[in-house]
């Protein structure tokens, strides 16, 4: 008989500025973190994933952290990696392979290399004598950046279905209004969507509030059988569904830019968690851009195609608190934390909504939640779904 | 013809310059020629753009080399305007932009230096427009139609 599988420890590091800790060491801290709230030891620990930037990184990460792990599992897929992870480690306990996974990552970004991500050029791709693996090599020097490929697919939309940059900008602020009840964030401060608007352009139509931040930061969530969260601290929360899927790697092979994954991950997840929409009560989205929520959310059907820049600013804004989907209440990559892959801090904040810690951010009798990433340039798309027990 | 006041994208960096491969090299080649060189299937009549073993619509492994039309449409686009590498650092702004050739299946992104950013539209009609790399191989970018 199959298992129920649960989120039973979370743990965040230090951030969003760490200079002292290493990629590594913002890993170990975290994981540390969730061992200490689910109650556990490293020796309760049998499966482990993580992704970084270089091969057998869960390798390393297990050695360093003296795990002697019997599931790894490494599915690098960009900034939704760890979508992937929580999906694949649900299905392996979910049938016996392994009883409990930490799923860990950490990585000291703004500390090491600054703020140069998102327009360092290539998209991603190499400098100096590296050969770019195709096809960055075509789109490399063309002085096209990863923002300026997000851009791209924004503009497709505008033209398609007369979205504003204005509706963009919402997001920004009302994540921003998130960030401002989390001391954790970067930044806080109230925005306006003329303050987002008059933000310098970095690539049209994205301005610089329409980016996310660069930080450092860790984060681990630990994931276990139903039988033995039982036993544990915290309220489970139940992992109801998930899917992923990818439509593409560079932005050129896109087929269509208004148009992602997502629309096939999430029908196909909402479909094992036997939700619809309408039931979810919070939304934990891969903000990479603003874009990226916005085209996302219409994809899992939280608004038809076109209609999400409307969506986003009706009610006086949906993406609030007392609006209809609360989403990224942690302040987000757009205000929080960013640490060059954001997908795992999306299932920490639904798990801390789900148990009611989320503290001035709660969203009032919260059973159902999405955790939702995008990777590389739109490219893959991993949806989550997490539940109360009672939901 | 180039504008003068245009930025003049001729000097390629030594780790800008292509690296041709056995897959790709007729690409790098065509453009030293003035020719954008892509892919066309025999199976199923669709083209890609960049070189690949496989079709990439149909899986069939009947793949030619011909020479694009360089006609095409704009897709999308957008207008760089913060580049921290150089030389783009110094070329801001500039667009680029994603084309559909005309032969139907090949898109691809390309600069468009000679383009005033405030003209830049999705549906513009473009042509391709060889720039040197070296003295055998070349970049393709786009420039208006009209």
């Amino acid at each position: 008989m199959q298992q129920r599988v649960c989120i039973v420890g979370v743990g965040l590091s230090d951030g969003p500025v760490t200079p002292e800790l290493s990629g590594v060491m913002l890993e170990a801290q975290s994981f540390r973190r969730a061992l200490d709230d689910a109650g556990l030891e490293k020796d309760d620990i049998s499966g482990l994933a993580s992704a970084g930037y270089g091969g057998m990184h869960e390798v390393a990460l297990a050695e360093y952290l003296g795990l002697a792990p019997r599931w790894l599992e490494s599915s690098s897929v960009g900034g939704s990696s760890f979508e992937f992870h929580a999906l694949h480690a649900y299905r392996a306990i979910q049938n016996g392979d392994v009883d409990t996974v930490a799923i860990v990552y950490g990585n000291n970004q703004l500390s090491a290399s600054g703020r140069t991500l998102g327009t360092g050029g290539g998209g991603g791709g190499g400098r100096g004598g590296m050969a770019l693996p195709l096809p960055m090599a075509y789109e490399f020097p063309t002085g096209l950046t990863l923002v300026g490929a997000y851009a791209m697919a924004a503009q497709r939309h505008m033209y398609e279905y007369g979205t504003k940059p204005e509706q963009l900008a919402s997001i920004a602020v009302q994540t921003r209004e998130h960030a401002g009840r989390n001391p954790r964030a970067m930044y806080r401060d109230p925005i306006t969507v003329a303050d987002v608007m008059s933000s310098r352009l970095v690539a049209d139509p994205l301005h610089k509030l329409d980016c996310c931040v660069i930080s450092d930061g860790g984060c681990c969530v630990i994931m276990t059988t139903e039988e033995r969260a039982r036993s544990l601290p915290h309220r489970p929360v139940y992992v109801r569904g998930g899917a992923g899927g990818t439509t593409h790697h560079s932005i050129a092979a896109m087929p269509d830019m208004t148009r992602t994954a997502a629309a096939v991950s999430g029908p196909r997840a909402f479909a094992e968690a036997g939700i619809t929409p309408t039931d979810v009560d919070v939304f934990a989205m891969y903000d990479s851009f603003t874009y990226t929520v916005l085209v996302v959310l219409e994809d899992l059907g939280f608004a038809p195609k076109g209609e999400g820049g409307a969506f986003i600013t009706d009610n006086g804004g949906n993406l609030r608190l007392g609006g209809a989907l609360p989403t990224n209440t942690d302040g987000g990559g757009l205000s929080c934390t960013h640490p060059g892959m954001r997908g795992l801090f999306l299932l920490c904040e639904a798990t801390r909504q789900l148990r009611g810690e989320a503290g001035d951010s709660q969203v009032a009798g919260a059973e159902i939640a999405v955790a939702h990433g995008s990777g590389g340039w739109l490219s893959t798309q991993g949806t989550v779904v997490l539940g109360t027990e009672g939901a | 013809m180039p504008d003068s006041a245009m930025p003049d994208w001729s000097d390629v960096p030594k780790w800008l310059m292509p690296r041709p491969t056995h897959e790709d090299r007729e690409f790098w080649e065509g453009a030293g020629r003035n020719e954008l060189r892509i892919q066309h299937c025999s199976s199923c009549g669709r083209h890609q753009h960049y070189a690949r073993m496989l079709c990439s619509h149909c899986g069939k492994q009947t793949l030619a080399w011909v020479t694009a039309s360089g006609e095409g449409t704009v897709y999308s686009f957008t207008v760089i305007r913060q580049n921290g590498v150089p030389p783009f650092n110094e070329r801001i702004p500039f667009v680029v932009a994603t084309v559909d050739l005309d032969e139907d299946g090949a898109r691809l992104i390309a600069a468009m230096p000679m383009l005033d950013p405030a003209e830049a539209r999705i549906g513009m009609r473009v042509r391709a427009a060889f720039r040197r790399a070296g003295d055998q191989l070349g970049f393709v970018d786009f420039v208006a139609a009209e």
